[in-house]
């Protein structure tokens, strides 16, 4: 069972209002949702809408088909009525008047009536955020407006939901993280909100400085000064901190970047979503440096990943990149796993007030004073580079990569980060329908770790009949480092770079016409 | 030797010292180092003293004094050391920068300073050139300066450090001689001890390049602002740092005390309470 609800409507008229009523409601019956928002930069008017997937089983996308559609204004109609299936509803703006600014409620409780939910569920939802008669009025009028539809039954699930964003927020603060740096770039600034939102709770800082080269030289100093400190942004901001980054390379002090992309080059689209930082990610920084980079693929993996980039940078006084894009960390997932242990973090290394410590961006001696010694200056080299396979060695502990689906399929899929959710929903669909002769053929490599890399990935290529490669950018990043690790060319390729991220029903036929 | 002397030995490296001879680089050490020891005297832990450096001829400082620091980026000092002030708000923070790396690579950070006041120190060391890379026009070079860069002469008009910092709202403003080191000294000392963002133009005019700007010391009088802005205006407007005219006030132009950054912050107070760092701090 799956339904995919598109809510559209202008900017601040409340669509998200929509997706998060029905979304509360469904998770509490013990349904998983999962809730894409597309929408261009602007405050308000335009054209904003969610698609808002449905399921009893797990889901971690959209479909282009919709099952129904909500209307808050006429171009909603007018612009997606064309996707809607042929015996798809709609809920219209117009079959309600003079509700104001509570018009969402009642659209979210003509749908909950749809799906067969019982109203007192959803008076009682909506008496704990608006405890007013106008609101449950218009609860009431949307509820009794639509004639049921479907029955869906409460459910034995325990949800939770959660975007990208608040996953590696709560990844920092299991991480103890001290401070949070950042200059307001979309889709990075959510997790600047989440973390200031509970700072004084979690006794940590969340400071906003004049630009992102202050934020990166400040993340320095402040990492230096003993400060458990993470800087964030996307792709414009992240170019600006390379230069710190790069001095993060020889003066080892440990340093967090958290790493959102969207569509460039240049302001792109800054609003939607692409994978095409990954290479930035990889070698942002003039000169020869060791770093971690990991790309979680959903909100539970942001919570662990967030946690070991914390621990292995400030281990090996290293730069640690977690890499998401504006699909993982803007989209509303729901789950029932948990997330692994916390790792525990340490700070063992001498800071100031404990004695003198000296941290240079400069070729330096072992007091950290300046040194233009041929012999130490290659010396320092080497140590980075053997510091590197200390962090490949550990970083084995971890999960780096993952596979999916049938063990002895022929066919493997190879991706990373935001579209994990998508493959998986279209394997899903592939092994669920009956009469599918490609039923069980289908197995996903998620790659978690891009730097260090597994060596597993190789054999597993190996073993496959067919590689796919997916990727959200143009080039084929993954599949690049892969080669120039394994010196193995995949072939096969579905690369997406409009700035949509994979609908799983498109995804799923693009597979099935490899041949 | 007097305890004074013991502890600026102590603040001494064993580092071989790279400045042209005659630098004042070397003034400035000197009173940055005896205005450091009188602070310990006083008090101030050794070990909590933290440096951050840019680069450029004043950097070099970095290797000479043995307390915590970072030599950082070229125009980054501010950032950097805001930042170790955000990660243990008892250490004593002084910035040293030069007139490139102020004024030109890191203006963006110079103007915020005033508005965020951090509790730090900010010395520039100002010689009117980009000496190590030998001498090319920055923002505070005279009309006329011919350079390896500009043979025809700088023709852009410099911009006055201390009038932008009275406009930023920095919350102590001097300007030093390094000539005179007691009295730099008594500055630098004064500037650790105000609560705020204190911000030091040091004139260290240089003897390799641009060096008619050393006649400067001739127009130099000495001044110690308690009137307040207005009169911290006219001081900065006493001279454009163009004209072989007017006259040099060297001392405190303008300081007030307000809030500083740490102060807003219930999360720093409490590490001021403890008196750690955040790596101390239990939560």
């Amino acid at each position: 069972m799956r339904f995919n609800i598109l809510i559209g409507g202008r900017a601040g008229q409340g669509i998200n209002k929509v997706s998060q009523i029905v979304s509360d409601i469904l998770t509490k019956h013990g349904y998983f949702t999962f809730n894409y928002r597309d929408y261009p930069s602007l405050i308000r008017g335009g054209h904003n809408f969610n698609v808002l997937s449905i399921s009893d089983k797990r889901v971690g996308s959209y479909e282009s088909e919709l099952d129904g559609i909500i209307a808050m204004d006429e171009k909603t109609l007018l612009l997606h009525k064309n996707e809607l299936k042929k015996n798809g509803f709609i809920i219209d703006f117009k079959e309600f008047e003079n509700l104001g600014r509570n018009l969402n409620i009642a659209l979210a409780g003509a749908l909950i009536k749809i799906f067969g939910i019982e109203k007192a569920i959803l008076v009682e939802r909506i008496k704990q955020e608006f405890n007013n008669k106008e609101a449950l009025d218009a609860a009431e009028k949307g509820f009794n407006k639509k004639e049921k539809k479907f029955e869906l039954k409460k459910l034995k699930n325990n949800i939770v939901r959660m975007s990208g964003s608040q996953g590696v927020a709560e990844g920092a603060v299991n991480s103890k993280i001290d401070l949070y740096l950042s200059y307001p770039m979309t889709p990075a600034t959510a997790v600047m909100h989440e973390l200031a939102a509970k700072q004084i709770e979690n006794n940590l800082v969340v400071f906003q400085p004049e630009n992102e080269i202050a934020v990166a030289n400040a993340g320095l100093g402040a990492s230096f000064a003993g400060a458990k400190t993470m800087i964030g942004s996307s792709g414009g901001g992240y170019d600006l901190m390379t230069e710190a980054l790069s001095m993060q390379g020889i003066s080892e002090i440990p340093l967090v970047v958290y790493l959102a992309s969207r569509p460039g080059p240049g302001t792109g689209i800054p609003t939607y979503s692409t994978q095409a930082d990954l290479d930035v990610a990889l070698r942002g920084g003039h000169g020869e440096f060791p770093r971690i980079v990991i790309a979680p693929g959903d909100p539970i993996e942001c919570i662990e990943k967030t946690n070991e980039a914390f621990y292995l940078s400030e281990k090996y006084g290293a730069l640690s990149i977690i890499l998401s894009d504006k699909h993982l960390a803007e989209s509303e997932f729901s789950t029932d796993r948990k997330p692994n242990k916390i790792l525990n973090l340490e700070i063992k290394r001498k800071i100031p007030g404990e004695g003198i410590v000296k941290a240079s961006s400069y070729e330096h001696d072992e007091f950290g004073n300046t040194t233009e010694i041929p012999a130490i200056a290659k010396k320092n080299a080497d140590d980075r580079t053997k510091k590197y396979e200390k962090i490949k060695e550990e970083s084995e502990k971890f999960q780096m990569i993952k596979t999916y689906g049938n063990k002895n399929a022929k066919n493997l899929i190879i991706g990373w980060g935001s579209t994990k959710t998508a493959i998986l929903d279209a394997i899903d669909s592939i092994d669920e329908s009956i009469e599918n002769p490609s039923k069980g053929n289908w197995k996903f490599l998620q790659v978690l770790y891009m730097k260090p890399m597994s060596d597993e990935i190789k054999k597993e290529i190996e073993k496959a009949d067919k590689v796919i490669l997916i990727e959200q950018n143009v080039t084929g990043q993954l599949g690049r480092l892969i080669r120039e690790k394994t010196g193995i060319k995949i072939k096969n390729r579905i690369l997406k770079y409009d700035g949509k991220p994979f609908a799983s029903d498109e995804l799923k036929n693009d597979l099935l016409k490899i041949k | 030797m007097t305890n004074t002397d013991e502890l600026k030995k102590k603040l001494g490296t064993k580092e071989e010292i790279t400045w042209c001879p005659g630098c004042k680089n070397f003034l400035i050490l000197e009173a940055v180092k005896k205005a450091l020891a009188k602070l310990i005297s006083e008090g101030y832990k050794h070990e909590n003293l933290a440096m951050a450096t840019g680069i450029g001829c004043h950097q070099k400082i970095y290797d000479y004094i043995n307390i915590n620091g970072i030599y950082g980026l070229h125009g980054r000092v501010i950032p950097t050391a805001y930042g170790m002030k955000l990660g243990n708000p008892n250490l004593t923070v002084i910035g040293f920068a030069g007139d490139g790396d102020a004024y030109a690579e890191g203006m963006e950070h110079f103007i915020h300073a005033g508005r965020f006041n951090f509790d730090m120190t900010y010395i520039v060391a100002d010689n009117q050139n980009f000496a190590l890379t030998t001498g090319q026009a920055t923002p505070t070079s005279q009309q006329g300066y011919k350079n390896k860069a500009e043979p025809l002469g700088e023709f852009n008009k410099p911009f006055n450090p201390i009038k932008l910092a009275l406009a930023c709202g920095m919350s102590f403003i001097a300007r030093c001689d390094p000539r005179d080191i007691n009295h730099t000294a008594e500055i630098i000392e004064r500037a650790i001890k105000h609560k705020g963002f204190a911000y030091i133009e040091m004139m260290q005019h240089c003897l390799a390049f641009n060096i008619e700007t050393n006649e400067e010391d001739r127009i130099m009088y000495k001044v110690d602002n308690k009137d307040g802005m207005k009169k911290a205006m006219e001081l900065a407007d006493e001279w454009d740092y163009n004209s072989k005219n007017g006259k040099i006030p060297i001392g405190i132009i303008y300081q007030e005390n307000r809030k500083t950054q740490e102060d807003e912050w219930p999360q720093l107070k409490k590490l001021v309470e403890k008196k750690v760092g955040w790596k101390n701090f239990k939560k």
